[in-house]
């Protein structure tokens, strides 16, 4: 056993160097003036929190907490009834619909967007059908986007909580009077609430966080909190503004993840 | 007055697999039924088609004077308690217990009176708030006892619900168990594979096997005049010897004739003979009617299993008096002692 603990040097070593030591940097960068580009003296600033104030940066938060709520919402609506009726499914193809599920998950995202960016321009191969779609810079397709996009993440921890359901407490459900839509409120949907907590947050938070979704289907007109980190650090070169938001997105995310552990104890839900 | 349960003529199968074959079978009102037989027996099933847990392929099962033809499980006036309990995990003791009655839409106030009625009645006074993940096996029982007789059905049914206890509390709940009966007057239909469970609580023993009834009876029957070999060798242990029914009353085993009670036998049909371990009588003396030499025996606490060997036939009997291994003895019995059965084509 203590042979096979040496294994672990080179992952602990991966780590660092490529999680730990960046996000330590961003840390830094963050509350000082340092500039990675052109290094100088180290002093500590808080020059970044004046940007926190900026108009673009509140439009961003607040876009990408709408367009995540609703995105999830969305998903959630979609995605319980699939998830539903998958685990309650007899066929004997159960196994190949969540393999179709996941595929997608499986191709590239950027090219995914790429696809709906093309569906959605005035000329585009639904031409074909006698369609014409002018989506680019709306809501809809933001939205259209980001439902395809994280669909499966919510499908799929609320499908393996339904699946080792107890199909007894089902019969004890009705046993005890309870009809079907009774049995869903009173025992199915409760149980299985610990599935929608991860799968909502398996959502909301690549939605909030999206940048390469919004700069393709937003046309420049929809602006995320990841087009504004993506911005500050390649284009404006405000390196230790776009750390400073970089940090507070870090911060939800794993509040977020607390949340998860809290309420799923054995951890049946995380993929 | 009208059966309270009618079963007629049910078949059912899984996969061309026949787990009931043209079952018929009646309860009472106010009558402890076993469902008694070995795994794989159909009793479950049987329990499962009354619940409405399944539908029968063929027959009819008629509940309080109504055909229970689509009749979903939830508008039966039946209850039952599951073999791994199936509480909510999600709901404490006193919401487990009053889920029945929320559902029918019960006040407050007769939703109290009857969870405290009911926590009474299985002594888990005080548990209310408690959590049933925490609880051990025999409390969990209790309390899918409880969420089950607190909707007052006409006919509780009871899927092996003490498999998972061990062996005191198991004797303790089936008193407890035999005793709420008793007090709530309902019928209970009781599954189990364990045979002095059966003969302990029941008013009658349903012996099941292959999906077909063996016998129905109450537990002194069952015991003491099987109808059949897999009756006898199912209920305690027994000695079943072959045999010829001389006439009324005289039976002919191991080339000797004895004295028996059975009548109603064709004159020298073929038949067997069950003696049951604990009523043979051995003596030292070779001035019994058989004759066999002491081949092994074990001490079983209460008294000791010897196997005795009579002309390359095994006879089991209980004694409380030990047997030196090679002695020779002789196998005593009274007239009432031999039961004699129909034999059956094996």
């Amino acid at each position: 056993m203590n042979k096979l603990k040496n294994l672990v040097y080179p992952y602990l070593l991966w780590m660092g160097v490529l999680v730990l030591l960046p996000t330590l940097l961003v840390l830094l960068l963050s509350i000082s003036d340092l500039d990675i580009f052109n290094l100088g003296p180290f002093n500590f600033s808080d020059d970044a929190f004046s940007f926190l104030g900026r108009e673009e940066v509140k439009i961003a938060a607040i876009n990408s907490i709408k367009y995540s709520v609703l995105a999830t919402i969305f998903c959630f609506v979609i995605g319980y009834p699939v998830a539903y009726f998958l685990s309650n499914s007899n066929s004997k193809n159960k196994t190949l619909y969540v393999t179709l599920l996941i595929i997608p998950i499986w191709s590239n995202m950027l090219l995914r967007i790429i696809a709906w960016e093309r569906l959605f321009f005035p000329v585009s191969i639904l031409n074909v059908f006698g369609i014409s779609l002018d989506l680019i810079g709306t809501d809809t397709a933001i939205i259209i986007g980001m439902v395809s996009m994280y669909l499966p993440f919510m499908v799929l921890p609320i499908y393996s909580v339904l699946e080792k359901l107890d199909k007894n407490l089902i019969e004890a459900s009705k046993d005890l009077g309870a009809n079907e839509f009774k049995t869903f409120r009173k025992v199915i949907f409760p149980l299985s609430i610990g599935g929608v907590v991860s799968g909502t947050i398996m959502t909301l938070l690549p939605a909030m966080t999206a940048f390469a979704l919004p700069e393709r289907l937003g046309g420049s007109k929809i602006i995320l909190i990841g087009n504004i980190v993506e911005d500050y650090f390649i284009k404006s070169g405000n390196i230790n503004a776009g750390s400073l938001i970089s940090i507070i997105l870090m911060v939800v995310i794993v509040v977020m993840f607390i949340v998860i552990v809290k309420f799923d104890k054995e951890g049946e839900t995380l993929i | 007055m009208e059966k309270l349960v009618n079963i007629k003529n049910i078949t059912k199968s899984f996969d061309e697999t026949i787990v009931l074959k043209d079952l018929s079978l009646f309860i009472n009102h106010n009558e402890f039924v076993t469902l008694l037989g070995p795994s794989g027996c159909g009793k479950t099933t049987l329990l499962r088609l009354i619940g409405g847990f399944e539908t029968a392929d063929s027959g009819e099962i008629i509940f309080n004077g109504e055909s229970m033809e689509n009749v979903p499980s939830y508008k039966r006036e039946i209850n039952t308690v599951f073999q791994n309990y199936a509480l909510f995990p999600h709901l404490n003791v006193f919401e487990n217990i009053a889920f029945g009655l929320r559902i029918s839409k019960k006040t407050e106030v007769e939703i109290n009176e009857l969870v405290s009625y009911a926590l009474k009645l299985v002594k888990l006074v005080g548990f209310e708030k408690r959590s049933v993940k925490k609880m051990s096996g025999g409390q969990q029982q209790r309390v899918a006892i409880a969420r089950a007789i607190v909707n007052k059905p006409k006919l509780l049914l009871l899927d092996e619900p003490l498999g998972a206890l061990d062996l005191k509390l198991r004797q303790d709940m089936q008193y407890e168990l035999k005793e709420i009966q008793k007090t709530l007057g309902i019928s209970f239909i009781f599954v189990t594979h364990d045979q002095e469970e059966a003969l302990t609580m029941s008013d009658t023993v349903v012996v099941m096997n292959d999906g077909v009834i063996q016998q129905i009876g109450t537990p002194e029957d069952i015991y003491n005049e099987p109808e059949n070999k897999f009756t006898a060798m199912f209920i305690g242990e027994s000695n079943i010897i072959d045999g010829v029914m001389k006439k009324d009353f005289l039976v002919e085993f191991e080339g000797i004739e004895f004295e028996c009670v059975d009548k109603g036998f064709n004159k020298n049909e073929l038949v067997e003979i069950v003696i049951r371990p604990e009523d043979i009588v051995l003596s030292k003396e070779t001035k019994g009617k058989i004759t066999g030499v002491v081949d092994d025996i074990t001490f079983k606490g209460v008294h000791y299993e010897i196997i005795i060997m009579v002309a390359n036939k095994e006879y089991v009997v209980h004694s409380t008096d030990h047997e030196e291994i090679g002695s020779i003895v002789s196998l005593n019995f009274d007239p009432d002692d031999i039961h004699v059965m129909k034999r059956t084509n094996e």
